[in-house]
Formats: structure tokens, C-alpha cells, sequence
């Protein structure tokens, strides 16, 4: 089995690796050789200019700055949703009291969009990176919360019913059998939540700064430089796919019991 | 009777492999138009494996099926599949369950209505047309899921273990109403089954199958007269004989 | 083969149900009673078979005996105490099977003990005892998602015994499997209970199995559930299931058993 299946997963890299090349493929030629190329960047230009920029500086730093600067933002902005909404979540799952008052609070807040606190946001916080870990705290914790609330809502009775029958008490149940019944769920969250903290870190770099990918997007709105707005693109979508495909790994790693069923 | 009826299925030395894995080793029998023909075999065997290479699920590694001599074509020979869950769309309507694989054959409207009438009257579901499948009890489940089945005519009805998660009591209920159907209307029915109970009850003839690498261990004639009497010598000796073949443990 | 399977002279009863009713109570105030004045006792030791058809209230009244549900009126007494939540004492085994599905068979089978604070030595030692016990020698490392349906119960079956439990009450725990397995299992709960002799309430709605492994039956009626009719079940073990005098009580059972209302 593992052998079949490792050798899909060749093949779904394979077609992957296709299917990127044809995309930039066509990239090209809408680029050059078609009306839109006024409008549109041209693939070898943003891949160069991307290359470019890993030893000349966009702004004041080069590209490896840039990214360590968006990732520890959000990094951080990340770990500290992760703790709160694990907390909130649980909380508001297995409390009754804290659902009711929690609850009606969470979901008021929860349809404001992250860029629409950046005002407020820096009355409280100013404009250092207090502002940019608070936008994109706000952009990954609501699934952090959501999904486990759900999980903690989620439980099979029975199997507390199953616990208690062999002696666990009321803290047991809770440390033995909920939590580890939500993990998946949490997980689940945090592989939403990661890729939508990363994704808020260009609405975050809208406070002032000078680095970060978010920044080069920003910046090249303002000059009306196509080539950087598209490079800092390229960039966001890189290191989220990595940030995504990570997540899952460790998710595989830490919750081998719930791979499919059967041998 | 049954010796002058022609051969509707042929399985000629049909071999499926999983990878390196062998399930069915070259295996070969034929079903009669009009037969009643259970399968029994331990889990793992192969039995589900069989059924879907003989509805073009899974690829044939070696050999052949046949069904009226030609290899067997979805479109043109009319198969019907019963799965052991109970595969009703829970967003229609028990008529419109029933009709389903009416309409995905084209059959006409004026037909299909006929049907339709006749299967739900047959298995007793006439009050409950217009219920959807949760408001219906397992065995009214089952009824559906064979109406549906039995109304597209089909040369043969393909059944997995469908009784399987029954109660007993159900059980029995259900298998007087499958033989019953299959007297009226003369179907041919490859039944699989675990129970060698209801497989003795059910069959003209049972095929045993071994452990993988799958075999026919036995293939075994069963002319108890119906109705049958699970507590006649006849079918507890028949009822023995299967289990010392099929007994693992 | 036949041991002294009943101790004659030990005679206590070790579970007594008193007038025990149940009515759960709908929205809009609508009543459904489900066990009916229900009284019955269980002596060390014996296998107890409660029979009846679906949705009669078997889980129900064994959710009481568990001390999951409390009765709406009676009581129920384990060991001498009156039920009042679940413990220890009592080992489910559930229909459902639920495992931990977090937890390896080791983990699983161990939880009681570690719950109830037994070190980690003893623990893993009686635990592997009774996973060898149940035939599942070298899974112990194995997740639930990695067993088949009838190792999952031998799981389920070993968790409840290893966690020493002074009665063993089973929800239809062979329910969901194969005919076949079915049969091996009911052969290998007779093997471990000869070897371990434990006070069994065995729910099922199989008149074979009840047949199979009960000292006695207790056949209960639709909703709302009363005792129908007690059959002491003497036929010498190992039973075999085509005997002459197996089927002719199989079909005095099931004749005399309600039709199922579903
Ligand atoms: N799609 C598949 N890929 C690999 N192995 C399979 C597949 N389907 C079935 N098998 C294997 O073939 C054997 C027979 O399975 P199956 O036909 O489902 O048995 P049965 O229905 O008799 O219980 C099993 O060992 C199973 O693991
Ligand atoms: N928690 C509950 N709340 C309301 N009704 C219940 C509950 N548990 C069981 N019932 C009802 O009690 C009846 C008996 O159920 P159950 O004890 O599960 O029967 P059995 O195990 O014999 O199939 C059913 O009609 C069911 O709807
Ligand atoms: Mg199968
Ligand atoms: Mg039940």
C-alpha cells in the first residue's frame, strides 16, 4: 500500500510540475504576444526581477529579509492566535457559561474584516509591528476558534460515556478524551488559519513599514510598479505553499491514528 | 427443471490480482437463466472483489466474463446491483428512488409509471411513495433499495451481503420477500452472502469459496423443497455440511 | 470442557434491578416510557442474556445497570450498593465498540488502570496478559483505524475485562460484525469467560447468540419493555447451533418474542 502509494504521489507531482510550467507558459504569450501584454507583466521579467532581488535590495533590503520579516510577524501574530482561540474555543465548547457570554461577542466580531481594524488599530497600537501582529492575529484566530469549539462540541458521547465507566473522573475525561478528540479538529483550524495569517500580512504591511512581502506589493502600488507588485505576489504564493505544505506534515506526524480506515 | 436452462453467465478461469496480491485464482462456473445462486466465503475472500470485476468496477487480470456468450457490456446487458448499505438518494422520494434506474435506462415515461406501480405495490411500499428515505425504517430501506432494483428487469440482480446488518427477524422477513419476487418474476439472483444459514435457505445451488488465494472449494446442489424449514434434517445437514467446508476458526 | 461453570453453593446475587421504569420525556412534553416496572437478579458468575426486539430498551435498561441513565422509578444494586453513576466496577463493552481511536490497542486496553492511578509496570503487564488473552498478541502498537471490526471488539472486550471489573455488561457487541466472525466470536467470549469467570449481562437481539451463550434468558416485550417470559438455558457447552433441542428453543423463543415495531 505504501508503495502504490508513494508512487500517486510521483505522479501528482509530476502533473503538478506540468501544470505550473504550462501556466507560465501561457503567462508568456498573453505577455507578449497578445492585447493584454499593456496590462499584464511578462513571466520572464517577474522571474527575473524575483531572482534580482535575492542580492539587490527592493527598498532597503533583499528578498531573504523581507520574508524573515513577514514570517515573524506573522509567526508570532500566529502562536499567540493559537493559544487564544485553542483556549476560547475549548472554553466556549465545553462551558456552558462561557458559550453564552462568549459566543454572541465572537461571532459580532467575527464578519469585520482584518483590514477594516488597521484605523483603530493603530490608535491603540501605533504603527510598529504591535499594529501588524494584531491585523494578522485577527486574521487567523476566528478558525483557530471556530474549528475548536466545533471539535470540543463534537465528542462522541459514548466514548465519555466509555471513559467514566472504566473510572476517569471529570478532569480525566476532559485531558483524555476531549482534547485529544479535537486535535484533528484544531488542526484542521490551523491549517485554515495559517495560510489566512500569511495571507493578511499584506493588508498588515499597509501600516507604515519598510520591509516585508506585504510591503513590496504595497510599495509597488504606489510607484505604480507592476513588475514589484507581481514579485511580491509570486513571493506571498511561495511561502504559503510552503507554510500550507508544512502544516500538513506535522499534522501527519502528530495525528497518526487518524489516517483512513482500514490496513 | 433446472438441468434444460440455458446458461446465462459463463466465468471462465477469472483471476484478479491486486498488485502482488492474488484474490481470485482462476476461477470458473456458470449461471443458469432463472437461477437462485449463493456465494459463500470468508471475509476477505474475494466476494465483493468478484462482483465488481463482474460489473466492470475493477479490471480482469486474466480470463473472462461472459454474460449470453458476449463479454459483459454494461450497456447492453441490463446488471443490477444491490450494495449491502442501503444505497437509496435520500433526497427523493421513494417513488422517485424506485424510478431512478428507470430513468437512467431511458426507459419511457408510460413504462416506467407501470413499473414503478407494479415494484412498489410488490414489495408493499404503497403508502409510503411520498415518504424520503429518513422517515422510512431499515427494512422499508432494504424494500426500496430492491424495487428499485427488480423494476429495471434486469437478466441478473447482483446481491452483497444486503441483509447483512440486519436483525434476524428482519432478516427473515426479507427472504421470504426476495424468493417470492424472484419466483414471480423469474430473475436470475447471485446472492453473496457470510450466513450459511440464509444461504441454504435462499439457494438453488451454493458455491463455497476458500481463503485467498480464492478457490471454488465446493459447488453444492440445494433442492430442499420450499417453503423451507430451518429445523428439517434435510437442511441442517446441508446447513452442516456447508459450515464444516467454510468453518476457519 | 465443561467446567463447574455455576457454583451452586455460591449463590448471592450480585445484581438486583427493583421496579425499575424509564420514561424519557420529549419536547412539547411528550412521554415515552420505555422499560415498565422492571425487576430481575443476576448470581455471581452467571451469563445473562436480555433478549428482545429492536428499540425495545435493551441499552436502556443496560445504561441503568451502568449507571449512565438513572431510572425514572426503582433501583438498581451492584455488588451490594445502589448505582448511582458510572465506575469501575461495572466493564461495558459497547455496540459501537468505541475505542479510543487516539490511542493504540496498548493505550486503549490500559486506560482504566491508568485512570485509576495503577503504575505504569503492573499496568502494562495485566494489560498485556489480557491482549494476549484475547488472541491479539504483537497489535499492541496498532491504532484502532488499523484492526478489523472483529479485532476492534476483542479490543473493546479486553479494555473492559483488564480494568478488573466486578460485572461485565455487553451491548451487543457483535452487532455490526460478519456472520462468521460473528460465530468466532461468540466462541471466543465463551473461551475467556471459562478462563475468567466474571457475572455477564449479554444484550442482543440474535436468538442464536442469546441461544449460544446464555445460562439463562430473559426475554423482554416491545415498548414500553416488561420481563415476557425467563427460559433457563441447560444445554451442555460447547452448543452447537443445529442441535435438535438449540432449535427447537430457538423457535419457541422467537415465537414467543413481540414483533418488532420498526
Ligand atoms: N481496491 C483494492 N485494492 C487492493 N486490494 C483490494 C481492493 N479491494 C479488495 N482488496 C483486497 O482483496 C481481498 C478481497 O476483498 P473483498 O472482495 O472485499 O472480500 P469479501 O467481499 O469476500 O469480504 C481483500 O484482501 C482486500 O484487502
Ligand atoms: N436519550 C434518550 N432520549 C429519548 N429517547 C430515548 C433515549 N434513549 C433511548 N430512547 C428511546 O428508548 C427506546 C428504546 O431504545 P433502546 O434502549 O436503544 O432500545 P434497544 O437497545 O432495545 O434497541 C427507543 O424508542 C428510543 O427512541
Ligand atoms: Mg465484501
Ligand atoms: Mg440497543
Amino acid at each position: 500500500m505504501t508503495k502504490a502509494n508513494r508512487s500517486e504521489r510521483k505522479k501528482v507531482i509530476r502533473s503538478a510540475i506540468i501544470v505550473f510550467a504550462a501556466f507560465i507558459a501561457v503567462w508568456q504569450i498573453i505577455s507578449t504576444l497578445t492585447p493584454l501584454r499593456d496590462f499584464v507583466p511578462s513571466a520572464s521579467s517577474v522571474i527575473s526581477a524575483f531572482i534580482r532581488s535575492f542580492y539587490i535590495p527592493i527598498g532597503k533590503h533583499t528578498m531573504p529579509h523581507h520574508v524573515a520579516v513577514s514570517l515573524f510577524r506573522v509567526l508570532v501574530a500566529f502562536g499567540i492566535a493559537c493559544f487564544t482561540g485553542v483556549i476560547l474555543g475549548v472554553l466556549m465548547g465545553y462551558f456552558r457559561i462561557a458559550e453564552a457570554i462568549i459566543k454572541p461577542i465572537f461571532e459580532f466580531i467575527r464578519p469585520i474584516p482584518p483590514l477594516a481594524w488597521i484605523p483603530m488599530s493603530i490608535l491603540w497600537f501605533g504603527i510598529g509591528n504591535t499594529s501588524k501582529f494584531f491585523i494578522i492575529f485577527l486574521g487567523c484566530f476566528t478558525f483557530i476558534t471556530v474549528n475548536t469549539y466545533v471539535g470540543t462540541k463534537s465528542v462522541d458521547p459514548v466514548l465519555i460515556g466509555a471513559a467514566r465507566m472504566l473510572g476517569a473522573n471529570e478532569r480525566q475525561v476532559f485531558l483524555r478524551v476531549v482534547l485529544p478528540s479535537t486535535v484533528p479538529y484544531i488542526f484542521a483550524g490551523l491549517h485554515i488559519a495559517i495560510t489566512a495569517g500569511w495571507s493578511a500580512v499584506v493588508g498588515a504591511e499597509l501600516i507604515r513599514s519598510d520591509d516585508g512581502v506585504g510591503w513590496i506589493v504595497n510599495m509597488g502600488m504606489v510607484t505604480g510598479n507592476t513588475v514589484q507588485v507581481m514579485v511580491g505576489m509570486m513571493a506571498i504564493g511561495i511561502v504559503g505553499f510552503v507554510l500550507a505544505t508544512a502544516m500538513a506534515a506535522l499534522e501527519r506526524r502528530l495525528c497518526k491514528w487518524n489516517q483512513q480506515e482500514g490496513m | 427443471m433446472e438441468n434444460n436452462r440455458e446458461v446465462l453467465v459463463e466465468v471462465k478461469n477469472l483471476t484478479k490480482k491486486f498488485g502482488d496480491l492474488l484474490v481470485l485464482d482462476d476461477i470458473s462456473f456458470n449461471i443458469k437463466k432463472g437461477e437462485f445462486l449463493c456465494i459463500v466465503g470468508p471475509t476477505g475472500c474475494g466476494k465483493t472483489t468478484f462482483l465488481n470485476s463482474m460489473t466492470k468496477l475493477y479490471d480482469i487480470t486474466s480470463g473472462e466474463i461472459l454474460i449470453k456468450g458476449e463479454p459483459v457490456d454494461l450497456k447492453r446487458h441490463n446488471v443490477a446491483y444491490i450494495f449491502q448499505e442501503y444505497s437509496t438518494m435520500p433526497w427523493l422520494k421513494v417513488e422517485e428512488n424506485v424510478r431512478f434506474g428507470l430513468d437512467i435506462k431511458k426507459v419511457p415515461k408510460k413504462i416506467a409509471d407501470e413499473r414503478v406501480n407494479e415494484y412498489i405495490k410488490l414489495v408493499g411500499l404503497e403508502a409510503f411513495r411520498d415518504y424520503y428515505p429518513d422517515q422510512l425504517s431499515a427494512s422499508m430501506l432494504q424494500r426500496v433499495v430492491i424495487a428499485r432494483a427488480f423494476a429495471t428487469q434486469p437478466d441478473i440482480l447482483l446481491m452483497d451481503e444486503p441483509y447483512g446488518q440486519l436483525d434476524m427477524e428482519l432478516r427473515y422477513k426479507l427472504e421470504d420477500e426476495l424468493i417470492n419476487l424472484w419466483q414471480r418474476t423469474g430473475t436470475t439472483v447471485l446472492f453473496i452472502t457470510h450466513n450459511i444459514e440464509e444461504a441454504v435457505y435462499l439457494s438453488e445451488r451454493i458455491i463455497v469459496l476458500t481463503n485467498k488465494p480464492t478457490k471454488i472449494k465446493k459447488e453444492i446442489k440445494n433442492d430442499i423443497l420450499r417453503p423451507r424449514d430451518i429445523a428439517s434434517k434435510e437442511f441442517v445437514e446441508l446447513r452442516n455440511l456447508v459450515t464444516d467446508l467454510i468453518k476457519w476458526w | 470442557m465443561e467446567s463447574t461453570r455455576r457454583d451452586v453453593t455460591k449463590n448471592n446475587k450480585v445484581i438486583i434491578c427493583e421496579n425499575v421504569s424509564k420514561t424519557f420525556e420529549g419536547k412539547k412534553g411528550s412521554v415515552n416510557r420505555v422499560l415498565d416496572n422492571i425487576s430481575f437478579s443476576v448470581r455471581e458468575n452467571e451469563f445473562l442474556v436480555l433478549f428482545g426486539p429492536g428499540q425495545c430498551g435493551k441499552t436502556t435498561l443496560l445504561n441503568i445497570i451502568a449507571g449512565l441513565e438513572k431510572p425514572t422509578s426503582g433501583r438498581v444494586i451492584v455488588n451490594n450498593k445502589e448505582v448511582t453513576a458510572p465506575g469501575a466496577d461495572k466493564g461495558m463493552v459497547y455496540q459501537t465498540i468505541a475505542l479510543f481511536p487516539w490511542l493504540t490497542v496498548m493505550g486503549n486496553v490500559e486506560f482504566g488502570p491508568k485512570v485509576r492511578g495503577v503504575p505504569k509496570k503492573e499496568r502494562q503487564e495485566k494489560a498485556k496478559y489480557f491482549i494476549d488473552l484475547v488472541g491479539l498478541n504483537g497489535f499492541e502498537k496498532h491504532y484502532p483505524s488499523q484492526l478489523s471490526g472483529g479485532m476492534r471488539q476483542r479490543v473493546g472486550i479486553a479494555r473492559a475485562y483488564c480494568n478488573d471489573p466486578y460485572v461485565m455488561l455487553l451491548d451487543e457487541p457483535f452487532g455490526h460484525l460478519d456472520a462468521q466472525t460473528r460465530y468466532m466470536m461468540e466462541d471466543e467470549l465463551q473461551r475467556i469467560w471459562q478462563k475468567e469467570k466474571r457475572t455477564i449481562v449479554f444484550v442482543t437481539n440474535n436468538i442464536e447468540e442469546a441461544l449460544y451463550l446464555a445460562d439463562r434468558i430473559i426475554l423482554l416485550t416491545n415498548c414500553p419493555s416488561t420481563i415476557k417470559k425467563e427460559y433457563i438455558i441447560d444445554l451442555p457447552r460447547p452448543r452447537n447451533y443445529v442441535d435438535k433441542r438449540f432449535l427447537q428453543l430457538r423457535k419457541e423463543i422467537t415465537m414467543n418474542m413481540d414483533k418488532s415495531q420498526y
